[in-house]
C-alpha cells in the first residue's frame, strides 16, 4: 500500500492561515526599507547603542513577550499566555530600562555585556488601512554569550511588529515577541529582543 | 549497593565537615558537589514540604497543572469535591510521563505510551485490550494508581511532600507561621495568581539562589545598587532600608521586616506614636492591599499582627528550602504606592542548573485595575526581565563554577555577621528576632535546617 492511499484527499492544511491580500511583496521598495530597519535595529542592539535604539521607538509603544506553555494540539491557542508575560513594557518603561544600563554603574546583568547576535529572517510585511503603518512578522534567532561560556545560549522567536513611517524611516509602535521555549534558556531578559 | 542512610561522601567528608557550626562557615564545595546533590534530592526534596503553585491556577473540577517536586514531575489536579491531589506524574507501567502538558482540563489522564488510564485522582482505570489483561495478573488494580503525595493548602498555596510520617505543615512553618499568616491569610478571599508562572533556567546550583533568598540583605547594597542610584529608593541611600528586623527559625524560614517610616515620606509621622493603626493603614496600606480591603485585615489578623504589618511589614524572605517571598512597595510619582506580591521557587535541575519559577499574585478582591498595575510592575522589577532580579542571575553561576576549583572548593562561605542587638522590647511576634542592620543569622539558620535534614536518616 502506498502512503497516498491512506491520506484523505479532502484535508485542507492551510485552513486557518488564509492567504492575505495585503502582502507587501518581498523586494518592493517598502519591503526593502522595512527589512533595512530591522537589520539596523539588530545591529544597534548588538552594538549596545541603546539610546539610538530608543530613538527608533514610538511614544505609544507596546512591547510585550507572552509566557508560553506546553498545551495539547487541541488547546494550542492557549499556549500563548498574555497575562503574566516576560516583558510588559511601554515607551516610558523601556526608557527606564535603558536608563538603568546607560546612566548607572551598577547594571550588572549586562556589565560586562553579553555578546549577542540577532539574526533576523523570514520578514513578511502587510499593509494596513493606514498607508503609513505596516504589520511586520520576522523570525529572530538571538545567540548570547557571557563571560567564558563556550556554548551559546539561544532564543528563537517570532516578532509581530507594527512599524510606523516617520519621514524617511520608521518607528516601532508595537512588538509582540512570541518565544519558542516554555522554560527560557536565558538566565534573564536583560537584553531586548 | 547504595547506602540509603549515607551522610558521608565517598571521600569520607561528612555534612558536619562541610558545615562548621562553631565558626558559622560552609565549605564552598557544598555548593556544587554532584554526590551531595543526589543526597539532597532524597533527604531535602524527598522529605520536606515544597511549594508547587496556587489553587487559583486550577479553579474548576478536572483542571490540572504539572510541576516539579525536586527532581520529580508531579501532576496536580482539582477533584470533583474541590480538593486538590498531587501525584507523581510517572506511569507505573514503564515510567512514561503520564501528562505531557503544562496545564489543561481532563477527567482522565491516559498515558500515550501503552494507554494505561488514570482518573484525575490518580486511580488506575484500566489498560487497552479487553478485560484489562494488559497489565497482566501481577498486581490488583488498587496497586497500579499514580503515587500520591501528601498535600496541604495554605493561604491557597499548594504544598506537598513525599514524607507522610514527617512534620505537619504547621509544624514545618513553626513560629514563623505567625508572620506568614500576615501575608497569606489576611483577607477573606486570599490571593490569586495573575497568570501562569514565568520559567527560565540559570546555570547555577539551587542552593546559591536559596541561601540568598533566606533574607540576604547585604547584597542589596551592591548588587542592586541601582535601586538607590537610579530609582532613588530610600532617597538614594539603600542602607537605611537595611535597618529593620529580621525574623527566622531553625526550620530555615525567614522574613525581613522593614519599618515604613524609614522608607516613605508618607510615613514619616509613624514614629511619633500619635497615629492609630487605622490611620496608618489609610496612609500606607500594606503591599497589595487597597483601602477598601482594610476591614478584612482587621477581621483576619490579631491586633499585634496588624500593628506590625502597618509599622514594619515583612517585605522579602524565604521559606525553606527553595522559596523566595516578596511583598514589595513600589511608590509611584503621584504618591500612590503599588504593592507587588511574588513567590519564586528555585527548582534543582542537576548540580549546575536551576529553574527559576516566578508566580505573580494579587489579592483576589483587589480591583482589576490595581491587579493589572501590580502585574506590570512585578514583571518590570522581578523574574525574567525584572530590573532587580536580572542582576542576581549572574552571581549564582559564578559561585557554582568557582565551587569546583581545586583550591576554591576548600575555602568557606562565611556567615559570621552575628546580630548582638537584643530584640525591641515591644516586638510583638514570636520566633528568632534579629534587630538592627541586616546580618547573616537568617541565612545561617537556613544552613542549619539544611544540615538537619541532610544528617537525618533517610
Ligand atoms: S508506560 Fe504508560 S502505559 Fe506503558
Ligand atoms: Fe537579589
Amino acid at each position: 500500500m502506498t502512503m497516498n492511499a491512506v491520506i484523505p484527499t479532502d484535508v485542507s492544511v492551510a485552513e486557518e492561515a488564509p492567504f492575505r491580500p495585503n502582502r507587501v511583496p518581498v523586494g518592493s521598495p517598502a519591503y526593502n526599507q522595512i527589512a533595512e530597519f530591522l537589520y539596523e535595529e539588530a545591529w544597534l542592539l548588538d552594538e549596545i547603542r541603546l539610546k539610538d535604539w530608543v530613538a527608533r521607538l514610538d511614544i505609544d509603544l507596546r512591547y510585550t513577550c507572552p509566557v508560553r506553555q506546553t498545551r495539547s494540539l487541541a488547546q494550542n491557542a492557549q499556549s500563548i499566555v498574555r497575562t503574566v508575560m516576560h516583558f510588559d513594557e511601554t515607551y516610558a518603561s523601556i526608557r527606564g530600562r535603558v536608563g538603568r544600563i546607560t546612566d548607572t554603574k551598577s547594571a550588572w546583568a549586562e556589565d560586562p555585556p553579553s555578546r549577542t547576535r540577532r539574526l533576523v529572517t523570514n520578514i513578511l510585511v502587510e499593509s494596513t488601512e493606514d498607508p503609513d503603518e505596516f504589520e511586520v512578522k520576522s523570525y529572530l534567532l538571538c545567540s548570547r554569550s557571557r563571560f567564558e561560556e563556550t556554548t551559546l545560549l539561544m532564543l528563537s522567536c517570532v516578532r509581530n511588529d507594527l512599524l510606523r513611517r516617520h519621514g524617511a524611516s520608521f518607528k516601532l509602535a508595537r512588538r509582540e515577541i512570541i518565544v519558542d521555549q516554555t522554560v527560557l534558556g536565558f538566565p534573564n531578559l536583560a537584553i531586548f529582543l | 549497593m547504595l547506602d540509603r542512610t549515607r551522610t558521608t561522601l565517598s571521600d569520607g567528608t561528612t555534612i558536619d565537615d562541610l558545615i562548621n557550626v562553631q565558626t558559622r562557615e560552609v565549605q564552598l564545595r557544598a555548593i556544587s558537589d554532584p554526590e551531595l546533590y543526589d543526597i539532597e534530592m532524597r533527604k531535602v526534596f524527598g522529605k520536606t514540604w515544597l511549594l508547587l503553585g496556587h489553587e487559583s491556577e486550577i479553579p474548576a473540577s478536572g483542571d490540572f497543572i504539572t510541576r516539579l517536586m525536586g527532581s520529580d514531575p508531579v501532576l496536580i489536579t482539582r477533584q470533583k469535591d474541590e480538593t486538590i491531589k498531587v501525584m507523581l506524574n510517572v506511569c507505573p507501567h514503564r515510567g512514561m510521563r503520564v501528562c505531557v502538558n503544562d496545564a489543561g482540563n481532563a477527567k482522565v489522564h491516559t498515558c500515550i505510551y501503552h494507554g494505561w488510564a488514570f482518573k484525575n485522582d490518580g486511580d488506575f482505570i484500566g489498560a487497552p485490550v479487553a478485560g484489562e489483561q494488559m497489565h497482566g495478573t501481577i498486581l490488583p488494580k488498587e496497586k497500579l494508581g499514580l503515587t500520591q503525595a501528601r498535600v496541604h493548602i495554605y493561604g491557597g498555596l499548594i504544598f506537598a511532600t513525599w514524607n507522610f510520617e514527617g512534620p505537619s505543615f504547621d509544624e514545618f512553618l513553626g513560629e514563623m507561621k505567625w508572620y506568614y499568616d500576615m501575608l497569606f491569610c489576611r483577607t477573606d478571599n486570599g490571593l490569586e495568581v495573575l497568570g501562569p508562572p514565568q520559567r527560565f533556567t540559570i546555570k547555577a546550583n539551587w542552593k546559591t539562589a536559596c541561601e540568598q533568598s533566606a533574607s540576604d540583605g547585604f547584597h542589596t547594597l551592591t548588587l542592586h545598587r541601582w535601586l538607590g542610584e537610579f530609582a532613588k529608593f530610600g532617597d538614594g541611600d539603600l542602607t537605611t532600608s537595611m535597618y529593620g528586623t529580621e525574623v527566622s527559625s531553625l526550620q530555615g524560614h525567614s522574613l525581613r521586616c522593614m519599618p515604613v517610616a524609614n522608607k516613605f515620606k508618607q510615613a514619616k509621622d509613624f514614629r511619633d506614636g500619635n497615629l492609630t493603626i487605622a490611620e496608618k493603614l489609610a496612609i500606607v496600606p500594606p503591599p497589595g492591599i487597597t483601602k477598601e480591603m482594610l476591614p478584612e485585615l482587621v477581621r483576619n489578623l490579631t491586633p499585634e499582627q496588624l500593628g506590625l504589618l502597618v509599622d514594619s511589614p515583612p517585605q522579602v524572605g524565604g521559606m525553606f528550602p527553595n522559596v523566595l517571598i516578596a511583598f514589595i512597595y513600589v511608590p509611584q510619582p503621584d504618591g500612590e504606592i503599588i504593592g507587588l506580591t511574588s513567590l519564586h521557587t528555585y527548582i534543582p535541575k542537576g548540580p549546575d542548573e536551576l529553574e527559576f519559577c516566578n508566580y505573580i499574585l494579587a489579592e483576589k478582591d483587589a480591583p482589576e485595575e490595581h491587579k493589572q498595575k501590580a502585574l506590570q510592575f512585578a514583571v518590570r522589577m522581578l523574574g525574567t526581565s525584572g530590573m532587580v532580579e536580572q542582576d542576581d542571575s549572574d552571581t549564582w553561576p559564578h559561585i557554582t563554577q568557582t565551587a569546583k576549583g581545586a583550591a576554591a572548593r576548600n575555602i568557606t562561605m562565611k556567615y559570621q555577621a552575628v546580630c548582638t542587638t537584643p530584640p525591641r522590647p515591644d516586638w510583638p511576634g514570636p520566633a528568632l528576632v534579629y534587630e538592627g542592620f541586616t546580618k547573616d543569622d537568617t541565612q545561617w539558620n537556613w544552613w542549619l535546617a539544611y544540615r538537619d535534614l541532610m544528617n537525618a536518616p533517610a
